[in-house]
């Protein structure tokens, strides 16, 4: 029973909590760029207008794919609440994100088949962080069960950190945000052209649009485990995160996936090696 | 009942072959579909018939082991007349060494009083996917072969199929033998089909590579059979199970077992096509298709890595076993990198192959309970997906006379129930809830206790994601011209669909197939089951839990959303956007450039030629494979 109210109470909850999340994002962007910005609930209004435009597609099943990509992301949401196996949730998200590859792709438009190229690479690049990411936890509790993360005597972070700024990192990929925002777009001055998505138009995109609030929750979740066992600070942590993810993206310019790549597989993963090898080596036990 | 099961395992796919040569080719068809049931019947029969030891003693005994002798003379006599034909002296030199080791071990190793066939759950694995997908491929080739000979004027079907049968028996009695002599002789058959079948358009390419694949696994026949004669000259070991207990007694003797252990291993490696080895499975690509799905499927690539896990109980735990961890999941990362580099589908595909089984003997050098069953799942799901995938090129390469993948855009109007069964094969391959990933999570779950092993696995998934999910995002994208018709012949379409069905049948399955083959199996090898349990769709190992029923309620959601509101928003559709300079007139494949003509719109995927062409890494893999390698056959020494 209580199980089922928590399906419920994430499977309303989570999107309200994204949709605040992006209006947020707007907000402050638009105050560092010295505009007032639209109303908190403007990515709300977008997809409700979008829902009521004509359902424009250039290949029939291009949609199939938005479909499976909003549903593993809620799946790979719901392992997380259900602290599942972390491993686990890692595929699930990929399953996500490669659908919404192959949906790009599936249009045949040469911008949307240059940012799925483009996204494919995001893929590279952070996976191995996210998964050693897993491996950390692993080490440190001896399941990749995320249950064990509750019952932890002090926070992941403490011998995590190298890990963590990855993640930051990892976090701006997967939101898309500058620098790495080049997947989801082309044209420098103008996003009439978004990418991958640029085929995408009324109900298709609005729910790509619902299956991002779903992922900001999922995202700043990962976030949170990081200090999973007193939930209030892994909250505030989550929310810090994105907050920062938000600046970032608005002091840096996009730059080219090569330089994303070089990034990710030196720096990151090197820091992500080292944090592992230390845990390698001092064998400490969180549980 | 099992012996005689057994027997007709080795005696009708001979007959096959016989029957192929004997009968016109236009009984090929009946024949092929003949086969594929009796081969269904047969396995399912042996798996039906339990586990058990098939001894031959006794007068059956020295008349098999008279046959078993002349075969190995006859295949040495071949391997040195077609050697000397072509002039290949590095070949000639390696049949001159097996010759010698051959009439050495006559002549001082002590003959036996008995063979045994070993009926163990592994082999009986074995058996289904080589005589389901090895028949079901037969079957694809007849309807695939006249189509190919007419492109190249060859008229040599006759030896396609003899071989092709010959290979079956050869390798059904491989898997099945126990004793080490006739193992061996099973070993080189294989090898000698493998050559006929690469070089098979017998022009210079072809017998080049054909002779490339002889001579790099005669090297891995060479090391095992010195491993072989080591074995019964010095601890009076002659089979497999001799193996497992003698290492089984106590410490001194699984050191003892190093060396000749790392010597069968490397005979493993190079009949898996692992990293000094590999060039030959990429050379055997210019045999036709169904010889490249066979070789890495259902036959030769997978006798490697069965031997390996065999002989798991001889270095589990041990430093031999870490230093096959370490060198099966770098060669899993190195060919995942250069496969990212390929354009070419087949040559994808063939490095996949040997980064998985890089993989399968990665899980095997971990030797934990997880891992050899990981190691022998892998082997089950990627025999099923590599099959399906190879014909699908194979039949991908008819239709639009292309294996490039650049050129594949587009598939899925051409012919969209080919893309889709390939796509099926490819989603296989990296996404759950398939196989395939299963078993990766279960190596990556138990590798985490390996710290060099894991990275290499995370960062060979992670390039594995890419080079599929490029191919899969090509296949499926429309482009707008349609210009192929695909042949819809029963004969391609049939073991497609077998195979296609069978990639979903086993992951649903995937907990029976566990309990029935895999756990079984590892109590054989190491005594110990792991500690997996399988409530409610679940998967549940000590750290962790992988639960497939909800990814596949998901996915059966997922579509029945959206057949549900497909209707509710009508689709309209449109070309796709261009900056307005679209031609309506023409194709509307065309831009139109600022000269007022049209130009061509391409656009193709990132294949990153320069960080991880073949020419970057190749001599990189050699050398460290090769290093690798000697650190396992010193581990063996007790350095």
């Amino acid at each position: 029973m209580n199980d089922i109210l928590t399906i419920i109470l994430v499977l309303i909850g989570a999107p309200i909590i994204g949709c605040l999340a992006s209006g947020i994002d707007r907000k402050i962007t638009a105050r560092l760029q010295g505009r007032v910005g639209p109303p908190l609930l403007q990515p709300y209004y977008d997809v409700k207008k979008l829902l009521s435009k004509d359902n424009m597609v250039v290949n029939p099943s291009q949609n199939f794919y938005v479909v499976v990509y909003l549903a593993f992301i809620i799946l790979s949401l719901f392992m997380l609440v259900f602290k599942q196996d972390f491993l686990m949730i890692i595929f699930v998200y990929t399953v996500a994100s490669v659908a919404l590859v192959v949906g790009g792709m599936s249009t045949g438009s040469p911008y949307a088949r240059i940012g799925s190229s483009r996204e494919i690479m995001a893929i590279l690049s952070y996976e191995p962080v996210l998964i050693l990411y897993a491996l950390a936890i692993y080490l440190l509790t001896g399941t990749f069960k995320l249950s064990a993360l509750l019952d932890a005597s002090s926070p992941l972070l403490m011998y995590t950190p190298l890990i963590f700024i990855a993640m930051i990192v990892v976090l701006n990929i997967k939101l898309k945000k500058s620098p790495f925002d080049y997947s989801t777009s082309h044209h420098g001055h103008q996003e009439l052209i978004k990418g991958m998505t640029t085929e995408y138009g009324g109900p298709g995109f609005a729910t790509i649009e619902i299956a991002h609030f779903y992922e900001y929750v999922f995202l700043t979740g990962l976030i949170f485990l990081f200090w999973a066992s007193t939930p209030v600070i892994g909250v505030l942590i989550g929310i810090i995160a994105y907050l920062l993810v938000i600046v970032i993206d608005n002091i840096t310019a996009r730059v080219y996936w090569q330089w994303m790549l070089k990034l990710s597989w030196t720096i990151l993963l090197v820091i992500s090696l080292v944090n592992i090898a230390y845990l390698y080596v001092s064998g400490v036990k969180l549980v | 009942m099992i012996e005689n099961t057994v027997m007709l395992l080795i005696i009708v796919p001979l007959l096959f072959s016989l029957l192929f040569v004997a009968l016109p080719k236009s009984l090929y068809r009946y024949l092929a579909w003949a086969f594929f049931i009796i081969g269904v019947a047969l396995s399912v029969s042996l798996v039906l018939g339990g586990t058990g030891v098939v001894p031959v003693e006794g007068p059956n005994f020295a008349m098999y082991e008279n046959i078993v002798l002349l075969l190995e003379v006859l295949v040495i006599l071949y391997i040195l007349a077609v050697s000397a034909k072509y002039k290949n002296w590095p070949t000639l030199g390696l049949g001159i060494i097996s010759a010698a080791l051959f009439a050495y071990t006559y002549a001082n190793v002590p003959g036996a009083e008995g063979a045994s066939f070993n009926i163990d759950p592994l082999a009986q694995l074995m058996i289904l996917i080589v005589n389901i997908v090895g028949t079901a491929i037969i079957l694809f080739a007849t309807g695939y072969m006249d189509q190919y000979e007419e492109h190249r004027h060859l008229n040599r079907q006759k030896i396609f199929y003899f071989t092709m049968s010959f290979f079956l028996a050869a390798m059904n009695g491989l898997v099945m033998s126990d004793t080490l002599g006739w193992l061996y002789l099973f070993w080189e058959l294989t090898t000698l089909c493998s050559f006929v079948l690469i070089s098979y358009n017998m022009d210079e390419e072809g017998i080049n590579n054909g002779f490339r694949a002889l001579s790099l696994n005669l090297v891995g026949g060479v090391a095992m059979s010195i491993g072989i004669i080591l074995l019964a000259t010095n601890y009076n070991i002659s089979s497999l199970t001799g193996i497992a207990t003698y290492a089984g007694t106590d410490a001194v003797a699984l050191a003892a077992l190093a060396l000749p252990v790392a010597l069968l291993c490397i005979g493993g490696f190079a009949k898996s096509a692992q990293m000094p080895f590999h060039s030959w499975l990429l050379g055997a690509m210019v045999a036709p298709t169904p010889v490249s799905a066979l070789l890495h499927s259902s036959t030769m690539v997978n006798a490697g890595v069965f031997l390996v896990v065999k002989l798991v109980p001889a270095y589990a735990n041990t430093s031999l076993g870490t230093a096959i961890a370490v060198y099966g999941s770098f060669t899993f990362v190195i060919c995942s990198a250069l496969a990212l580099s390929q354009r070419n589908a087949k040559r994808v595909l063939a490095y996949s192959t040997i980064a998985n089984l890089g993989l399968i003997i990665a899980s095997a050098g971990i030797g934990t309970p997880l891992a050899v069953a990981a190691s022998m799942m892998l082997i089950l799901f990627h025999a099923i997906s590599k099959g399906l995938l190879f014909l699908c090129t194979g039949e991908i390469e008819h239709t639009i006379g292309s294996r490039d993948i650049e050129d594949m855009s587009g598939l899925i109007k051409k012919a969209p129930l080919l893309t889709s069964i390939a796509a099926l094969g490819m989603v296989s391959m990296l996404l759950p809830p398939f196989g395939v990933l299963l078993t990766k999570w279960v190596s990556m779950e138990a590798a985490s206790n390996n710290p060099v092993v894991i990275i290499f696995i995370v960062l060979g998934s992670a390039l594995t994601t890419v080079y599929y999910s490029k191919w899969l995002g090509t296949i499926l994208s429309t482009s707008m011209d349609k210009n192929a018709v695909p042949h819809k012949k029963l004969e391609t379409y049939f073991p497609l669909s077998v195979l296609g069905l069978s990639i979903i049948g086993t992951s649903i399955f995937i907990f029976s197939i566990y309990d029935y083959f895999i756990r079984p199996q590892v109590e054989i090898l190491l005594k110990v089951a792991p500690a997996v349990t399988g409530q409610a769709g679940q998967f549940t190992s000590e750290i962790g839990a992988f639960a497939y029923a909800a990814i596949f309620a998901v996915l059966a959601l997922a579509i029945l959303i959206y057949l549900a509101t497909k209707n509710m928003f009508t689709p309209r559709t449109a070309g796709y956007y261009m900056c307005g300079e679209n031609n309506l007139e023409k194709d509307r494949l065309m831009f139109r450039n600022g000269l007022c003509s049209y130009e061509k719109c391409s656009v193709s995927n990132i294949y990153l030629q320069n960080i991880f062409g073949e020419s970057k890494l190749t001599t990189f893999g050699y050398a460290i494979s090769i290093i690798l390698i000697v650190i396992a056959l010193a581990g063996g020494v007790g350095l």
